[in-house]
């Protein structure tokens, strides 16, 4: 008896420690929005609400990629170049054929998902470390991003070009109104579809997994193959936002894709993470470097602050998973 | 006071793990230059009155004295400075490094220009060679045998000064012909004055080895003899000890219709092709020793492991081999021998874990039917007597036995005909143990055909309407009922088991012998 009163009373105790846990970064970012809209006037406009979305949106679709990735215990490093790669590629097919959009936008995704694919088959079938094997795509991709334009940015592109990022639907561009849809799709299928699960249990246990039918390669495959054509998606958003195409656009996007996921409460070694902590880690990303622009602080101190937070972020995780158990 | 060196005296030891007591007033004493055996079931404390004696845990009460002085409880640092040494039965060694480095971890020597290397491969060199091992002390580690790694682990204890060397189960993960070389060393010890203590399962090792033998049975010392004062029966009684009756259920009569046909399948590392088939509603039990095979045995029949030759039918209908979707297409069920490992993924709740292998039926289109699956999961749950807080509860947070409550469970939210079940109560308290057992009983009643490793030995006699006993992943005897309900049973398995007797020997009639034990 003394036992279950025991229990019930550290089972009280934790639960309130799992309620802060759980909702510290929504806590956070109250905080710091309050912060910003008490120092600036100019922070809680309709127009700078739209700056930060517009700001988010190309980071939004690497970052549920990764997500994705991270829920299975692996990593992808290679999204960035990816980013570069389809722009470019994008951009070199709106320049050759200028009346076909439609088809530099296909080919940047495509691009985007063949790179994932390569990734997803040297990571599932030969079982290269996801780091190793989307380290090595990093780099192929951004030399590859080089070769696609001789070394040089691509210009000159035709003004529809610019309409597949720039058109706006009731206020909104097309990159965040992608963004939202997104997150609410990913979150749906993370949530409540026969896929998702199967995505945690990978990253949860993958012997488990296997036991109970699940084909664990076709998975591991899949994420990869996803983060790779949402990065090319990001590319040509990218790309077609300033009608142009450069070797190094989105160049260590992915850290700060990572940084996002590991924030909204991911953990590295997988099984656990949510879409809409990503979400809210990339918001939280945002808003930070949008008010801190707009204090002025210093670029460099904005970096400061916000590898601070990443590490908090991170050891808020780990002392909450101690307390799981 | 020579006689004092090296002894190590337990007094009164108590635990408890999350209020199920473990070990309940455990006291004993080694003296130097003896060999002692400590026997008894998965569970009953071998392993946590290990890790009191050499300072890993602390217990409730009751103290371990070290050559007189007292052991601070809880401080593995004291207890090896007090001379006292475990070698686990999982390795501790750095395999990227060599041997002689391994065997100075920690206590290099150094001089003035650093490591003194040279020095220590000739000291490394010399003191294997006392042990008759002329391991070369640069090897790297990780190229050596379990068996020579396991020595060298042993070697390095002693050059650490330890006068007390602890071992759990030894043999467990070593080829046979490395074992002969582990007990050249145990005795070499042994008449250096070490005391040494060492677990096994194995009646071979304690009768080359043991001076003397402790049984240990649900937490307390049933038996502390000299080894020539007992007989293999005695051990093995001691061992089992508890009342039978009661705590399994009585078996249905097994119907006539072969479910599970294996047809000369040979298992990856196993001697030989096998064969086997199992009924509608029969219990087959898998006896044998650690490494006999069983568990890549029963992975095989699930597709976990691809097989060299051989077909595997269900009900007639060839299994597609090599992957768990198709034996589970082909209304297998599979309850891995390690939960945590690889029975259910604990991150997730259990209402996921539960769905996990029934995807296609709780889903629709790629979409999971929300309140369809909560209600199966639910049903199924509630025919096993889940104690949770509900579906949602993480799996972690669940007790031993209502894990593997979850992890049988969730299969029979479909038909299911051939239950495959790897060690089904390890790690389960005797509560949960007598309910995971009324559940397999159940199923077997209701037409599955069931085939279950089991240590057990209880499991083995009263949960099987015939056992297999294995070894080299082959059969080296069959027991029907009859033979079963025999009491020299235990060690007709035991002597099948270990190769004491061959495959062609039969059992004991069980008109003559073994009167005393009734």
């Amino acid at each position: 008896m003394t036992i279950t009163q025991d229990t019930t009373r550290r089972f009280s105790a934790k639960w309130l420690q799992d309620l802060a846990v759980r909702y510290a970064m929504v806590i956070v970012m109250v905080l710091i929005i309050s912060f910003f809209l008490y120092r600036s006037a100019r922070f809680g406009t309709v127009d700078n609400v739209v700056t930060i979305l517009i700001a988010a949106a190309p980071f939004a679709l690497i970052a549920l990629g990764q997500t994705l990735v991270i829920l299975t215990g692996g990593i992808d490093l290679s999204v960035g170049s990816i980013i570069a790669l389809s722009a470019m590629s994008g951009a070199l097919t709106a320049k050759t054929f200028p009346d076909r959009i439609w088809l530099a936008l296909l080919v940047a995704v495509a691009v985007g998902l063949i790179a994932g694919s390569i990734n997803g088959l040297v990571v599932s079938i030969i079982n290269v470390p996801p780091f190793i094997a989307t380290l090595g795509m990093l780099t192929l991709a951004s030399g590859l991003a080089f070769v696609v334009g001789g070394g040089a940015p691509i210009n000159g592109l035709p003004a529809a070009y610019g309409q597949i990022a720039n058109t706006e639907i009731f206020g909104l561009t097309i990159p965040v109104i992608l963004m939202i849809v997104s997150i609410v799709g990913f979150g749906i299928l993370m949530k409540r579809t026969a896929y998702g699960m199967r995505v945690y249990a990978v990253g949860g246990n993958r012997l488990a997994a296997e036991i109970a039918g699940v084909k664990t390669g076709r998975i591991l495959f899949s994420v990869y193959a996803i983060s790779g054509a949402l990065a090319g998606l990001s590319g040509i958003m990218l790309s077609s936002r300033v009608i142009s195409g450069s070797p190094n656009l989105g160049q260590g996007y992915e850290l700060d894709a990572i940084a996002a996921v590991v924030i909204g409460g991911a953990s590295l070694l997988g099984g656990r993470g949510t879409i809409w902590g990503t979400a809210l880690g990339l918001l939280l990303i945002q808003t930070l470097n949008n008010g801190l622009d707009i204090l002025t602080v210093p670029a460099y101190w904005q970096d400061v602050i916000k590898g601070v937070l990443i590490v908090t972020a991170v050891a808020v995780d780990v002392w909450a998973s101690k307390r799981r158990v | 006071m020579a006689d004092e060196l090296g002894t190590l005296e337990c007094r009164d030891l108590t635990k408890a793990f999350g209020g199920i007591p473990v070990l309940k007033g455990i006291s004993l004493s080694l003296a130097p230059g003896t060999i002692t055996a400590l026997a008894g079931e998965n569970g009953a404390g071998k392993s946590t009155l290990m890790k009191i004696a050499s300072g890993q845990y602390r217990p409730d009460s009751g103290e371990v004295f070290v050559r007189g002085e007292s052991l601070p409880s809880g401080n593995p640092q004291a207890a090896y400075r007090l001379g006292v040494a475990i070698v686990p039965q999982e390795l501790a060694s750095v395999l990227e490094m060599t041997v002689y480095e391994n065997i100075f971890l920690g206590r290099e020597l150094s001089g003035p220009f650093g490591l003194r290397r040279r020095a220590m491969i000739e000291s490394a060199r010399q003191i294997l060679h006392v042990f008759g091992v002329d391991i070369e002390p640069t090897r790297r580690m990780g190229s050596l045998p379990v068996g020579l790694r396991q020595i060298v682990e042993i070697v390095k204890a002693t050059n650490t000064g330890a006068r007390v060397i602890l071992l759990d189960e030894p043999s467990s993960a070593i080829a046979e012909r490395e074992v002969g070389k582990l007990i050249e060393v145990m005795r070499t010890l042994r008449d250096r004055g070490v005391a040494l203590l060492f677990t096994t399962h194995k009646m071979e090792e304690m009768r080359a080895l043991a001076d003397r033998v402790l049984v240990l049975r649900d937490g307390e010392l049933v038996l502390d003899e000299p080894l020539r004062n007992l007989t293999d029966d005695d051990i093995v009684t001691a061992m089992i000890g508890r009342e039978l009756e009661g705590l399994f259920p009585a078996l249905p009569e097994p119907g006539t219709e072969a479910v599970l046909e294996i047809d000369n399948l040979h298992v990856s590392g196993a001697a030989a092709p096998l064969s086997l088939t199992v009924r509608r509603g029969e219990i087959v039990g898998l006896a044998g020793l650690v490494g006999a095979g069983r568990t890549e045995l029963l992975e095989t029949v699930f597709g976990i492991r691809k097989s060299i030759a051989g077909s595997i039918r269900v009900k007639g209908t060839t299994i597609k081999g090599g992957t768990p979707a198709a034996a589970i297409a082909a209304r297998m069920a599979f309850v891995p021998e390690d939960r945590k490992g690889a029975g259910a993924v604990l991150s997730m709740s259990v209402l996921d874990n539960a769905t996990l292998p029934r995807m296609d039926k709780f889903s629709v289109g790629g979409l999971l039917r929300q309140g369809f699956r909560r209600s199966q999961v639910r049903e199924a749950m509630d025919a096993v007597k889940l104690r949770s807080r509900g579906l949602d509860q993480s799996m972690e947070t669940l007790s031993g036995g209502n894990q593997q409550k979850v992890v049988l469970a969730r299969w029979l939210t479909s038909p299911v005909d051939v239950l495959i079940l790897d060690e089904p109560t390890r790690g389960v308290d005797v509560g949960a143990r007598s309910e995971i057992y009324r559940i397999i009983v159940d199923l077997a009643e209701q037409g599955m055909a069931v085939v279950m490793a089991s240590s057990d030995m209880p499991e083995i006699l009263s949960l099987s309407h015939r056992a297999l006993v294995l070894r080299n992943g082959i059969i080296a005897g069959e027991l029907d009922s009859e033979q079963l309900a025999h009491p020299g049973v235990q060690d007709t398995i035991f002597r099948l088991a270990s190769g004491l007797e061959g495959i062609d020997s039969s059992t004991p009639d069980p008109s003559t012998n073994n009167q005393k034990d009734n």
